[in-house]
């Protein structure tokens, strides 16, 4: 199917948002990504004091969603009510990132193209139930001594849940809310695969321009594993770092890892086909080489995520052109997990063989810790920040190597970023998803700033 | 390069018939499959009704007994239509698996109600459920076995491993046209070069107390709990909305030479596919049905179809006031004169709303006519509405050769999504092929 692929159209990526624990703002999350006193990487253990460093500092303020018209802030503030702690993450990521395609050119993507032709694809998680929008219903079927009846739900409970909370906990919302915001009448989808689902979301908008049914993709990705429910979720299935210490600290590839550190965290990227993206004045932070994904689901964990992500990272260098020599750097998932990081540097040995020693490694979820579907994305922005900006940041926390993970761990923040990046994420199932991106050569390219 | 996506296997389990074949024949008899609420105690809810797959099991079929016990209603649902597709299709163990993928549109689990509300009731201090307290009462009440499976992809990742598939595997959520939209997408996929074969489709259940109470505040559903048959009426005067429903719908698409060289039976082509957005409110469908009338239009272009040539057209029809409204105004937008023409109706009325896995469901409806020749009815639909003025093939099934059908979707949120499917016909011969008969 190689033959397919280079016929394939052009796609260029000309806008990002970020909404993360390192920052609101693209010039504030680099800053933070790249520089040595930013704060570690750790997460305070839930029920302590509320305060954990994993967590974001938005708080859906209306300028968190960039400078707009009045009209759309009103828009914006009213379909608050309507979301949750992810979609209003999602949201004003997607808001950043179409804002952002208009900060360097004369014409915004959004005043370029007609709504007809513009989609949104977003990855997202099970969107969690929050324990308080059922507490009024709870009560009401409690009695004097607070002893809930269950039985009594029907009468009494359900009226005192608010009309539209199922509305809340679809993970569609926040593609919807973009599109209604920004008037997106093209095709609109939303993948819940979990880790792997902000790579899907590229590969599958890729395929929506290449289809001819848009000219351009919002694509985002938003997650949280910090509500209570999420988190509760996470200790069920997850290696959660150090749970028994009051901070929790994620070492991606460091002997010392002892597994993930929830967190939350939304990106967005805007797609273009590169003609129309230079025909509007567009700059280009990267053209997307390759975007697949595959699936090794067995028993044995290290094997299956293994498998996954060779047959991701082989399928996706394949489309690219481009042999695994000439990959500048990868973003790895770097969970910080025994089996995953293990699993990881087998897979990354395999694909890059000989080259693998001198294949600068980075790992933002050390910086950024997990958002579960929202990682994928916001690792994305950080390694095409580092190819804008032509170097590259550090796995914090990484002191000690583990001989099980001999992958070329980059620790400094002057190496140089190369010309292109694989992105791989991960989902512990066994599924595996990797976007390919490259310098765009032919044309304008982002400044730095 | 032009690939063809042709459907060479299918499965399903509805509230009235656990197979295909079981399907077809509970559709063309017009079988109700809405009654009183079963699968919990909803004698003092509003609503007590529900279309619900009953005596099915599916341990009598996947085996494995007691393997799938912690999975919710919708993975039981999609592992057992999932393997019928697989079966169908004939597929085995020549198939390359790197070239194999799924994508489903699987819906929200939601969790256990009774530990959850029994979580949160555990943790109220002065009226608000405190964090700390919910974390550890969780971790105590919730089965951490039934907690892991009640994930939307879930369903995904146990059919790719029963079946082989190491290609992608994916699952969507966009309301009601999420399975809509991942056969979409699949055979988008396939027609792009990525893969060969996609198991797709989708499953859900809502019919559980956090579904129920979902839908009821928003008052979706209907309150006829005296007259649980009459209780779905699309494109009646008289409707009050639909009925919470459940199921599955699996498909497997396929590359058109890859099933021609392994010698497999053709059920019909996937020719069409669109996807739109109303871009005007979470709540309501745009007033004028611009996003449904994008999405039709688009599922006809990339077919390369013009009104005329669609024989049949299974609607989401589901008896809410506006929904059905909106559609009918959509139809005559995207179809013209023509959509007079046009025979359309909604299995919802038999089905209930399956949510997220409708679209997949009347998928298999729309195969079933093009083999059979026979299209469905919209039962309950006595009374004409000003409003919703098409031909939509009242009370009894009816004989049509249809050559192409179109099924359209609507969703929460402003999403919409449509799917054509065509007669198989070998272009370079002129001649149709019969596949799977009901």
């Amino acid at each position: 199917m190689d033959s397919l692929h280079q016929l394939r159209k052009r796609i260029v990526i000309t806008g990002v948002g970020v909404i993360s624990s390192a920052g609101l703002t693209q010039q504030e999350f680099w800053k933070n990504l790249t520089e040595s006193d930013a704060p570690e990487s750790t997460t305070r253990n839930p029920g302590e004091d509320g305060v954990r460093l994993g967590t974001s500092s938005f708080t859906a303020n209306i300028d968190e969603f960039g400078e707009l018209p009045d009209a759309k802030r009103k828009s914006i503030r009213k379909a608050l009510k309507l979301m949750n702690r992810e979609t209003q993450m999602g949201v004003a990521a997607g808001q950043l990132a179409l804002l952002d395609t208009g900060a360097e050119s004369d014409c915004s993507a959004l005043e370029y193209y007609s709504p007809e032709r513009f989609a949104v694809c977003f990855g997202a998680d099970n969107v969690s139930i929050m324990p308080d929008d059922f507490s009024r219903g709870i009560q009401a079927c409690s009695d004097a001594a607070g002893q809930f009846d269950i039985e009594r739900w029907g009468e009494d409970g359900i009226g005192e849940v608010a009309p539209l909370w199922i509305l809340k906990c679809l993970p569609n919302m926040p593609a919807c809310h973009l599109a209604i915001l920004n008037d997106l009448r093209g095709p609109s989808n939303t993948i819940t695969q979990r880790d792997v689902s902000a790579n899907m979301a590229v590969a599958e908008a890729c395929r929506t321009i290449r289809s001819g049914d848009a000219d351009a993709v919002l694509v985002g990705a938003t997650g949280t594993m910090l509500t209570t429910f999420n988190l509760m979720h996470a200790r069920l299935e997850n290696e959660v770092a150090a749970a028994q210490e009051s901070e929790m600290v994620c070492r991606p590839f460091d002997q010392r890892r002892s597994g993930s550190t929830p967190g939350e965290g939304a990106g967005a990227i805007v797609l273009e086909e590169l003609p129309s993206a230079l025909a509007r004045g567009a700059t280009i932070y990267g053209e997307v080489l390759g975007a697949s994904s595959g699936s090794a689901i067995g028993p044995n964990r290290i094997t299956a995520c293994r498998t996954a992500m060779f047959r991701a990272l082989s399928q996706t260098l394949r489309q690219s052109g481009r042999n695994a020599k000439e990959i500048g750097h990868l973003h790895a998932h770097g969970l910080g997990s025994r089996d995953s990081d293990i699993a990881e540097a087998q897979a990354i040995r395999e694909i890059f063989g000989a080259s693998t020693a001198k294949l600068p490694v980075v790992a933002a979820k050390s910086l950024l810790a997990n958002s579960a579907a929202g990682a994928g994305m916001l690792e994305l922005i950080a390694s095409l920040l580092a190819l804008k900006h032509n170097r590259l940041f550090p796995i914090r926390n990484y002191g000690v190597p583990d001989p099980d993970c001999p992958v070329n761990a980059v620790v400094r923040n002057d190496e140089s970023a190369g010309s292109s990046f694989v992105n791989l994420n991960l989902f512990q199932h066994g599924l595996a998803s990797c976007v390919a991106v490259g310098q765009y050569q032919g044309g304008k390219m982002k400044r730095v700033a | 390069m032009n690939r063809r996506v042709v459907v060479t296997g299918m499965g399903c389990v509805t509230p009235i018939g656990s197979s295909p074949t079981e399907l077809a024949t509970g559709l063309y008899a017009g079988r109700i499959g809405v009654r009183r609420l079963t699968l919990f105690d909803a004698s003092r809810f509003p609503v007590q009704i529900a279309a619900e797959v009953q005596d099915w099991n599916l341990n009598t079929m996947a085996g494995q007994n007691g393997r799938w016990d912690h999975c919710p209603r919708q993975t039981q649902f999609a592992i057992g239509a999932g393997l019928q597709a697989a079966q169908n299709a004939g597929l085995d163990e020549s198939v390359d698996g790197e070239r194999f993928g799924v994508y489903l549109g699987c819906g929200e689990p939601f969790g256990d109600f009774t530990a959850f509300t029994q979580s949160v009731s555990d943790s109220m201090v002065q009226g608000e459920c405190e964090p700390a307290l919910f974390m550890q009462n969780s971790l105590r009440i919730f089965d951490p076995d039934s907690e892991r499976e009640f994930e939307p992809d879930m369903p995904a990742i146990h059919l790719a491993e029963l079946l082989g598939a190491f290609g992608p595997v994916a699952n969507c959520i966009a309301a009601c046209v999420s399975s809509t939209q991942a056969i979409g997408e699949s055979a988008r996929m396939i027609q792009q070069g990525d893969v060969d074969l996609m198991l797709c489709g989708g499953a859900h259940s809502t019919i559980h107390p956090f579904g129920m109470t979902g839908f009821q505040r928003l008052s979706a559903l209907s309150c006829l709990n005296s007259n649980p048959q009459a209780a779905v009426r699309p494109f009646d005067a008289d409707r009050d909305g639909f009925v919470m429903g459940e199921g599955a719908g699996m498909f497997i698409l396929e590359e058109l030479q890859h099933a021609l060289a392994r010698g497999a039976e053709i059920l019909g082509e996937l020719t069409g596919y669109g996807s739109s957005q109303d871009a005007y409110r979470v709540t309501d469908t745009h007033p004028d049905g611009r996003g449904t009338t994008a999405a039709i239009n688009r599922a006809l272009h990339s077919a390369k179809l013009n009104p005329e040539n669609i024989h049949y057209i299974n609607a989401h029809g589901t008896g809410t006031l506006l929904n059905d409204k909106v559609e009918t105004l959509a139809i005559k937008q995207a179809f013209g004169k023509q959509s007079y023409r046009i025979p359309v109706s909604s299995t919802k009325s038999m089905l209930g709303h399956a949510t997220t896995a409708c679209g997949a469901i009347e998928l298999a409806v729309c195969l079933l006519s093009l083999q059979s020749g026979v299209i469905p009815p919209t039962m309950n639909h006595d009374t004409p509405d000003p409003d919703c003025d098409l031909d939509y093939v009242p009370h009894t099934p009816r004989e049509v050769s249809a050559r192409h059908i179109l099924t359209n979707n609507i969703g929460f949120g402003g999403q919409n999504a449509a799917l054509i499917v065509s007669q198989y016909d070998d272009r370079s011969t002129g001649k149709v092929q019969l596949g799977w008969a009901a």
